[in-house]
């Protein structure tokens, strides 16, 4: 071997490439690794330029390593990332693989420098390269997974309303769209209660049930009103869920509200009568219709009372119309302002209204009808015109028709105008 | 301090000389005639390495980041630090083409890193009396805030930070050097200094 410090069989047994060059490129040794892999035997190459037999590799710089190689006394390297492999050796790799290529890390180092001779080492680096590309791969995936998953976030955020509070109702998080709903910043909103978006017309029976609920680690779902900033009142659908650790533990709830403020405005419309306001008699029948069906005890211990305007059709005539509806409308805010919070009164029909009084025994409905009849008395319609009623009472019976019921008040009613009007009649 | 004054001044001298010896292997073997800057000694935290890197770079911009390791008794890092523009520029100027491909711009870094981090390391090694292993370069191409990666820094208590800037004016690039030795090795410099002290007084 020309000028070989060490053993040529110690070269011929290593798995990577070996070959000695000079500045001429000159190869002057060429390893059994290189005569197998390239098929180019030693005896093919050994005297020849290497660029007889690869002309693609960019000499230029080729020399400047092998110089400063030689200058330094230090080994030089090409980029074992490269795209461009320095001898091109195909992979004998059958199954499936990104390179078709021997990925190569090559070393110049100094060999003989009095003789300007340099050993170039070719080492196989491609299952490495292989599982680094493979990597990147899979890290590109992640990343576009996670630039879907930032995407979906912003629509989310930007599209529902979200807020989330610890177990203590203090708000924790709170989505875009939420902040423009109700005209908050979402600084204004963090750190603060969020009973500071109650109306503040709900009954407190309403926040006890859904407070309940939640810290039961069961999710609550129901219409709220809410209000704005600027106090402008919201309806939402709301659907409240608690979050539970992995131990168990409540750790805080997750909201998500809709709007159904117009929905509500709908609904309220729906059932409203439009000159008194009161409920029309659509709800009313509703109303019962859903209580005798359903036959739930707290619902079923009530009273009817039907209340009549006496003389109502000679105010119209003496007075018009527009008299009589005021007239209406007194009544209506008499008959709502003399009752409780859960009793339920509507517009009947015509001078008509009925009145439903809840958990009420027999004594006191009596006693209630009587006070609103005195109530109605003591007004007078544009401060002249006296109006008086006349009530039918009676009691539901459970299980019964309805109809009944109402045929029983209505008879009373009757009663009562018989008798001289301006009178409670009871009939049981 | 590992360093007193005495020791910091002989240690920047020596370097001034390697660095030097470095920028004339560069004007040699590169034709870049350039200069390079007396270049700034300190003991760091290895958990400051960060923040040293960041106070010499600009924060917005993309970076060519090569390591090359060397081994032995003095054992290290060096870290290469240069622009995007600057390495273009080095591409271009060592591919001699307008637009130098990728992996030519790498290579040439790569190169620039080899030739400094040899000239630097061998001569300290000569002069420590000691064996020195280089290992093949690695590069990435990474933006400024995620040049040194926290978790990378946990193998070493202290570090001895060699950074000086290196200019070739007519050819618009500059580059940033760190040399990073760990605790045995920078014991095995303390020593070497001391002795070079004793021979000149």
């Amino acid at each position: 071997m020309d000028g070989l410090k060490c053993p040529e069989v110690l070269l011929n047994s290593l798995e990577n490439g070996h070959f000695v060059i000079d500045e001429n490129f000159t190869v002057t040794y060429w390893n059994r690794w290189l005569s197998v892999s390239t098929q180019i035997s030693s005896e093919e190459i050994i005297g020849k330029s290497l660029q007889e037999f690869y002309p693609d590799i960019n000499y230029i710089i080729l020399l400047r390593k092998i110089r400063t190689a030689l200058r330094l006394n230090t080994p030089t390297f090409y980029d074992s990332n490269s795209n461009t492999v320095f001898l091109p050796i195909i992979r004998n790799k059958v199954t499936k693989t990104a390179l078709k290529l021997i990925q190569q890390q090559v070393t110049i180092s100094p060999y003989i420098v009095s003789e300007n001779k340099v050993m170039v080492s070719v080492y196989n680096i491609s299952e490495l390269h292989e599982t680094k590309l493979s990597l990147q791969k899979e890290i590109e995936k992640v990343n576009e997974l996670n630039n879907i998953l930032e995407h979906d976030q912003e629509i989310i955020d930007k599209n529902i309303m979200i807020i989330k509070t610890n177990t203590k109702g203090t708000i924790t998080d709170v989505s875009t769209l939420f902040c423009e709903f109700f005209k908050y910043d979402k600084n204004e909103l963090v750190g603060n209660k969020a009973s500071i978006l109650k109306s503040g017309t709900l009954p407190d029976l309403v926040y006890q049930e859904l407070w309940e609920t939640i810290l039961s680690k069961k999710s609550w779902s129901g219409e709220i009103e809410n209000k704005t900033s600027s106090g402008d009142k919201k309806w939402v659908q709301s659907r409240i869920t608690p979050i539970i650790n992995e131990t168990g533990e409540l750790v805080e709830f997750n909201a998500v509200y809709q709007d159904v403020t117009n929905e509500k405005l709908l609904e309220e419309l729906y059932i409203t009568d439009p000159l008194t306001q009161l409920y029309n008699r659509r709800y009313f029948d509703e109303l019962m219709t859903s209580i005798t069906l359903h036959q739930r005890k707290a619902d079923t211990d009530f009273i009817i009372l039907i209340a009549d305007i006496d003389h109502f059709k000679s105010i119209n005539d003496t007075h018009g119309h527009q008299v009589g509806d005021e007239a209406l409308k007194d009544v209506a805010r008499v008959l709502k302002n003399s009752l409780r919070d859960n009793d339920v009164v509507a517009r009947w029909g015509g001078e008509e209204f009925v009145i439903m009084l809840k958990n009420t025994d027999l004594q006191e409905a009596q006693m209630i009808a009587e006070k609103l009849r005195t109530n109605i008395e003591k007004r007078k319609i544009q401060n002249t015109i006296n109006i008086t009623t006349s009530i039918g009472l009676t009691k539901y019976y459970v299980g019964e028709d309805t109809n009944l019921t109402f045929k029983r008040a209505d008879n009373a009613l009757y009663k009562a105008k018989e008798s001289g009007r301006n009178m409670v009649v009871t009939q049981l | 301090m590992i360093f007193n004054e005495d020791q910091t001044d002989a240690l920047k001298e020596f370097m001034n000389i390697s660095i030097g010896q470095a920028t004339a292997h560069v004007a040699e073997l590169l034709n870049a005639f350039g200069t390079m800057h007396i270049p700034k000694i300190s003991i760091q935290d290895m958990s400051e390495l960060n923040q040293v890197v960041i106070d010499n770079i600009d924060k917005d911009s993309n970076y060519y980041m090569i390591k090359q390791l060397f081994s032995g008794k003095f054992g290290g890092e060096c870290v290469f630090i240069i622009s995007e523009d600057s390495a273009n520029n080095l591409g271009a100027h060592l591919y001699e083409i307008q637009m130098p491909l990728e992996d030519d711009i790498t290579d040439a870094v790569m190169e620039l890193t080899n030739i400094i981090t040899s000239s630097i390391v061998s001569r300290l090694t000569e002069e420590l009396d000691v064996q020195v292993q280089f290992f093949a370069p690695t590069s990435n191409f990474l933006n400024a805030s995620n040049i040194i990666d926290d978790d990378e820094v946990t193998s070493y208590s202290k570090i001895i930070v060699i950074s000086t800037e290196l200019e070739f004016k007519d050819k618009n690039i500059s580059a940033n050097i760190f040399i990073l030795t760990k605790d045995e090795a920078i014991i095995s410099l303390r020593d070497l200094i001391d002795k070079k002290i004793e021979e000149l007084y």
